[in-house]
Order: C-alpha cells, then sequence, then structure tokens
C-alpha cells in the first residue's frame, strides 16, 4: 500500500489517531506512572503527595521472605504446568491429526476447559480436593485407599499442585489449537519422503515434524510462560495464599500488598520486578529456539 | 448556516458547564446551620441503618436545632480505606463510627482529636460508659473516641453432642481441655468430629486462651513483649491449644476445613467460641441444631474473653462542639437502647440495666463484655497479628516447640511496638 500523497497521510495519521491515543492513555501512560510510583512512598496515608524513596522499595521486595516464597511458588508454577500443557496438548494434536472422523467433537471437547469460567473452575476443584471434598471421599469412603481423609489443600506443596493440576487441564486444549494448525502445515510430501527412505514413525516425528512446528512451539512456550507467571484466580480461590502466606504467588502477592495492607509501592516495585524477569526469560526462550535453528 | 450552528453549540457548551455549578450553590445550606458529616459502615439495607436515620438523627436534630447531620454509609473495609485516603486530602468528616483496631492507626496519622484534653465534659461522659469497651480507646495515656457499642465471644456447644458423649459444658480450662478431647473422634455415620472449632489463629482467636490462662501478649503500657508473649502462662495456652490440635480434637483455620457455621450446624464441631452475629447465622441457615451458650471456661487468669465492637470518634477538623453534641447524643440511654433493638450491645451503663437490653438474644454476652479484654491498640497492631498467625502455624506445623517459637516472636513484636 502506497501512501501516494500529503491528503493520504493526514488521512492515515487522523485514522490512527483515536487508538493510539487510547493505547498511549490507558496502557503507556500506567506503566510509565507505575514505574515512578515504584521510586516514591505511596501507601494509603500518602495518596496526595508521596515521598521520594528511591530504590528503597525494590530493596524492601528483595528483604521480604515472602516475596521470595511466592518467587519459588511462580517459578515452580511456570516449570510443571509449561511443559505439562505443551506436552499434552501436542500429544492430542498429533491423535487428533491422525483421525478423519469424530475429529471435530474430540477437538470441542478438548478446547471446553479452555473456555470455561476460572473462578467457577477454581471453585470446583476447591470441592473436589477439599478435606471432606469429592477426591477424598472415593480415596477413603469408596475405593479405602487411604487410611483417612488427605488434607490436599492445606500444605504448601499439595495446595500448589491442585492449582498447577487445574492449570495444565484448563491450558491443554488451547496448545491442542495452536500445534493442530502448524501439524496441518507440515508439507504432506515430506512425510511421504521420508517413508520411501524407511523412516520409522519416531523418527519421522523427531527429523520432520518438531523442526517444522518450531514457530509454534516458540510461540507457545512464551505465551504460556507469561501466563503461568500471571496466575491469580485458581490460587486465590483454591487456597487464598494459605497457610501463612506459603501458597502466594507473585501475583496474589502483589494484589494482597497493594489492596489489604495497602502498601502501593511495593507493589509497584514489585510489578516491575516480575515484568522485568519475564523479558529476560522471554530473551532466553528465543535464544533457545534461535540455537536449535542451526 | 454554519456560523449559526456553531453559536448554538457554544451556548449549550457554556449552559451544560455552568448549570451544575449553579446548582452546587443552590444546595448550600444557609449560613445559621451546621451540617456534621458522619460517615459510619451500618450497612444500607440493615435495620441499624433504618434504626439511625428514622429515629436517632431526626431525634437529635429536634434536640440540637441548627444541627443537621448529614449521615453516609460505607462497607466495613472501605471506609478504612476512605479515611485514611481523606485524611492526605484534608476531606475527612466531623465524626466517625470506627471499628475498634483502626483508631491507633488512625491516631498515630494525627487526624483524631484527644477527647480527654479538649472536651470539659468528658470525665462525665465516660464514666456512664463501660470501662472494658472504653479501654479499646485509649491511646498513649489519651482517649481518642467514645465506646459506641460492644462485642465478644462466649461458649457455643452442642447439647445432644455432650450429651451423647457424658459430659457437661466445662467451666475450667482443665475441664474445658478434658472435653474437647472426649468429644473428638468419629460420630455414628462414621464421620470425623471435632471438640472444638477455631475458624482462625490471630489474636482475635487465641488471645482469649492466653488471658484466660494468665497470660498476655505485652505489658500493661503496650511498650514490651519480652516476658508477656513468652511467659509460662502464655506458653502454656498456646502449648494447651497445639496439642489438642495434634490430637485431632480440634481445627478449623486449614484451607479445606468444614466452615464453622457449617461444621457447627451439621454437628461436626461441638464447641466454638463465637459473637452476637452467630446466633441469627444459626437460625437461618440450621435452625434445627439444639445448642446453648456459657462464658469461656475460666483458667488461672480467669474467665476473659475477647472485646470487639465499634468506637465514635471526631477527626481535628471537625466542628467540635457540634460533633461532641453528637456523640454524647450517640452514647446517650435512648440512642443506645434504640440500637439494641437491632442486635447492637450497648456500652452505656444505664442502657444496660434497660428491661429491652437486659432480655434480648445478646443477655449471654453481657457478662462476657464486662470482663472481656481489647486487643493491643497500637498502631502496628495487624502486623503483629500477622507474626503471631506465623508462629501459630510454626508451633502448629511442628517447626519449632510453642517456647521457641513465643520466644523469636517476642524479639518480633518488640520491635514493632518500638516503632
Amino acid at each position: 500500500m502506497q501512501i501516494k500523497n500529503n491528503s493520504s497521510k493526514f488521512q492515515l495519521g487522523a485514522l490512527m489517531a483515536p487508538g493510539l491515543l487510547i493505547f498511549a492513555l490507558f496502557t503507556i501512560y500506567p506503566i510509565f506512572r507505575l514505574l515512578i510510583a515504584s521510586f516514591h512512598d505511596w501507601t494509603l496515608a500518602s495518596m496526595v503527595k508521596q515521598p521520594f524513596v528511591g530504590w528503597n522499595n525494590y530493596k524492601t521486595v528483595f528483604s521480604d521472605k515472602t516475596f521470595w516464597i511466592s518467587f519459588e511458588n511462580s517459578i515452580v508454577y511456570a516449570l510443571v504446568t509449561v511443559p505439562g500443557q505443551m506436552f499434552l496438548g501436542l500429544l492430542v494434536a498429533i491423535l487428533i491429526d491422525g483421525i478423519r472422523k469424530i475429529s471435530v467433537g474430540f477437538r470441542v471437547l478438548n478446547y471446553l476447559p479452555v473456555i470455561t469460567s476460572w473462578v467457577i473452575v477454581s471453585l470446583i476443584f476447591k470441592y473436589i480436593f477439599n478435606t471432606e471434598g469429592l477426591l477424598n471421599y472415593f480415596l477413603f469412603n469408596i475405593l479405602h485407599i487411604t487410611s483417612k481423609n488427605v488434607r490436599w489443600l492445606d500444605f504448601r506443596w499439595s495446595g500448589l499442585w491442585v492449582a498447577m493440576f487445574l492449570g495444565i487441564w484448563k491450558g491443554v486444549g488451547w496448545n491442542m489449537v495452536v500445534f493442530l494448525a502448524a501439524l496441518q502445515q507440515v508439507p504432506k510430501v515430506l512425510y511421504e519422503a521420508a517413508e520411501l527412505d524407511g523412516c520409522k514413525s519416531i523418527r519421522k516425528f523427531f527429523a520432520i515434524t518438531l523442526p517444522s512446528i518450531k514457530g509454534s512451539v516458540l510461540f507457545a512456550w512464551v505465551m504460556l510462560t507469561i501466563g503461568a507467571f500471571n496466575v491469580y484466580t485458581s490460587i486465590k480461590l483454591i487456597t487464598n495464599g494459605a497457610p501463612a502466606h506459603k501458597t502466594e504467588t507473585l501475583l496474589t502477592w502483589m494484589y494482597y500488598k497493594a489492596f489489604s495492607t495497602g502498601e502501593f509501592g511495593y507493589s509497584a516495585a514489585l510489578s516491575f520486578i516480575m515484568a522485568l524477569t519475564l523479558c529476560f526469560l522471554a530473551i532466553i526462550q528465543f535464544k533457545i529456539m534461535k540455537k536449535k535453528d542451526e | 448556516m454554519k456560523k449559526f450552528n456553531g453559536f448554538l453549540m457554544m451556548v449549550l457548551i457554556v449552559f451544560l458547564v455552568a448549570a451544575p455549578i449553579i446548582a452546587q450553590g443552590a444546595n448550600e445550606t444557609t449560613n445559621k446551620e451546621i451540617v456534621l458529616d458522619f460517615w459510619h459502615h451500618y450497612s444500607a439495607e440493615s435495620a441499624e441503618n433504618k434504626t439511625l436515620t428514622e429515629v436517632l438523627i431526626p431525634e437529635f436534630e429536634k434536640e440540637n436545632p441548627g444541627i443537621k447531620v448529614n449521615a453516609v454509609s460505607h462497607e466495613w473495609a472501605e471506609l478504612h480505606d476512605k479515611v485514611l485516603i481523606s485524611a492526605s486530602s484534608s476531606s475527612l468528616p466531623d465524626v466517625a463510627r470506627c471499628d475498634i483496631a483502626w483508631l491507633p492507626e488512625f491516631e498515630k496519622m494525627g487526624i483524631l482529636v484527644p477527647l480527654d484534653s479538649e472536651m470539659n465534659d468528658f470525665e462525665e461522659v465516660s464514666k456512664g460508659l463501660l470501662d472494658s469497651a472504653m479501654s479499646t480507646a485509649i491511646i498513649n495515656d489519651h482517649y481518642y473516641g467514645l465506646a459506641l457499642n460492644t462485642n465478644s465471644k462466649i461458649l457455643f456447644y452442642n447439647t445432644k453432642m455432650l450429651k451423647d458423649a457424658g459430659v457437661e459444658v466445662p467451666n475450667t480450662m482443665e475441664e474445658w481441655e478434658k472435653t474437647v478431647k472426649k468429644l473428638s473422634g468419629k460420630n455414628v455415620k462414621g464421620q470425623q468430629v471435632w471438640g472444638w472449632n477455631e475458624p482462625g489463629l490471630s489474636a482475635w482467636n487465641i488471645c482469649p486462651f492466653i488471658w484466660s490462662f494468665g497470660g498476655a501478649l505485652t505489658n500493661p503500657e503496650q511498650t514490651k513483649a519480652s516476658g508477656y508473649i513468652n511467659s509460662p502462662e502464655t506458653v502454656k495456652a498456646v502449648n494447651t491449644f497445639a496439642s489438642l490440635y495434634k490430637e485431632g480434637a480440634l481445627t478449623g483455620f486449614n484451607s479445606g476445613d468444614i466452615p464453622m457455621t457449617d461444621g457447627f450446624g451439621t454437628g461436626r464441631y461441638a464447641m466454638m467460641l463465637e459473637g452476637p452475629w452467630k446466633i441469627a447465622e444459626l437460625a437461618g441457615a440450621y435452625p434445627n441444631v439444639k445448642y446453648q451458650t456459657a462464658p469461656i471456661p475460666a483458667g488461672e487468669g480467669g474467665s476473659i474473653s475477647v472485646l470487639g465492637g465499634e468506637d465514635i470518634a471526631m477527626f481535628n477538623n471537625a466542628n467540635k462542639d457540634a460533633a461532641w453534641k453528637f456523640m454524647k447524643f450517640m452514647t446517650s440511654d435512648f440512642a443506645e437502647v434504640e440500637m439494641s433493638k437491632c442486635g447492637q450491645i450497648p456500652v452505656n451503663k444505664k442502657a444496660l440495666e434497660n428491661p429491652v437490653v437486659v432480655e434480648a438474644s445478646f443477655a449471654p454476652y453481657l457478662e462476657a463484655i464486662k470482663t472481656a479484654k481489647a486487643r493491643p491498640t497500637v498502631a502496628s497492631a495487624s502486623k503483629i497479628d500477622n507474626e503471631l498467625v506465623v508462629a501459630m502455624h510454626e508451633i502448629l506445623d511442628g517447626e519449632k516447640t510453642a517456647q521457641k517459637a513465643m520466644d523469636d516472636l517476642a524479639v518480633k513484636v518488640d520491635a514493632l511496638l518500638a516503632k
């Protein structure tokens, strides 16, 4: 599309201006403002004028034991749910790619969890894993496998596992869709050529399929990592950070600090620490994928 | 034509901008009338708010011509935040009904009026109100509010479960420990039952035990915790609680536990300590459960429960004379009895002798509020609370012994009290 003359340029500018303005006002400005806020002592008591405190908020965050617990929890959550979802999503995509009949039905069934409400499924999982919930009912009352009700939600790691299990279950469908689209783009001739050379299925997968869908894998990997660090609803509703803030993740801790204790400066600093971490991770992920190219 | 449209547009805009400004002016009251801004958290549809707006305020305005009360209802947590925010933008009201836990924080910001210093008849007014309730308004040796209403926690027990287990309601802490154990185990349906439910581990939950066992959180001046929060009596209280938990005789504060009302209403928890609101809750949700109430069992320190409630406080930008008149009215015999009809427990001594109050549904609480204690009235109270919860978890999870956990806690609380 060539921009022919000044009047067209002006038209273009005028048409883009409202969108850009909204973007600048509601996305760029708040981020910028928050960065400034992270260098000031901003609490409920200092809403009008905030004293400048330099790096203090960042120092407070880094010396806070609970921050490190939430950071650890977020990393574990990402390390478990991201590969989990991608692996299962790819598996389902390959399975569905290989069948002709009812494939639409299977696609819908697998995608349904993705479109459910986080709130509803979090509550359902809470009822399932409650000390007197559905799972314990099966294990204890019906199958008699356990000697008493297992307290899944009362401890740090078992509580996190419930949330991670929910995260994986809910994300498999999205990964399936992404990988299915990628799989269907792989030229069939490559497979035919490999067959002629006497290639077995497994070899075909690693030599042809995986390299061909690399772009989608990187895309999914980066998106899922950002999503994993942004987990909030499931943690809040299933454990609410209990016991004693041991199942907090970065976002739930940030929300608690901002809105339950009114320490906005701390939360602002925390949000930028989190953003930088995610940037850093994305760069690493891109570098790794680039390396695989060679 | 275009020019005419432009002119019309300008007139419209000027009118739209000017109209609200003119309207604002018309709303201002005449010079002689004083408008008192009163912020509270009686919920908008509640019986308390109805009483306030239809009975109390009209009566006050009748007795005090020239003063109008502008009462604004807020949600509890929002009111706390709004006061803090308004403080820095100098838009505070004259008077507010505050949760007793908020006063120390507000005092530290310097926005409350020390009533005992500035109001001439303060002594006389406060003498007519319960001492225990007034203790919630003393911060650094000055009174920053008048007690408005109070509440506490008393023992609720399932009469059928006690009868089936062959135990009487406990009167002492020793009996309590034995009874809780006897009531735990399995019921006829094979479900696990607990003798005691405690829905949390903060000061509101643990203090009744600490105090009744003879322990304390801090010294009376609230400057030191060492020697008090880790005293033998406090450690004994916490240890008793912890060992009962480890034996499976009590629960309620874990994420996966059955909620308090549901557990008590369905016969899974035999006993608990709760406030007057539970009576209405149980009547609504579980009308068939048979229970009675009793005072908290007495230990070495007596039968001491924890105080909750609200105070009424004045902010330092207020119209002080008018505000003080309103505060005296709200804590008067008449207003307190009217509010008692909505379930608010009065603090006015004369109101407490009124037959309406004596026979109210909260009558069992009237004894408890006389001896109940307030939690620390210091600005760092919520931070101390958080540390207490962490310490309790360490003990209950077996990470530390009770003595070690309380010793470590004492160091932390000392630092918080020093600020």
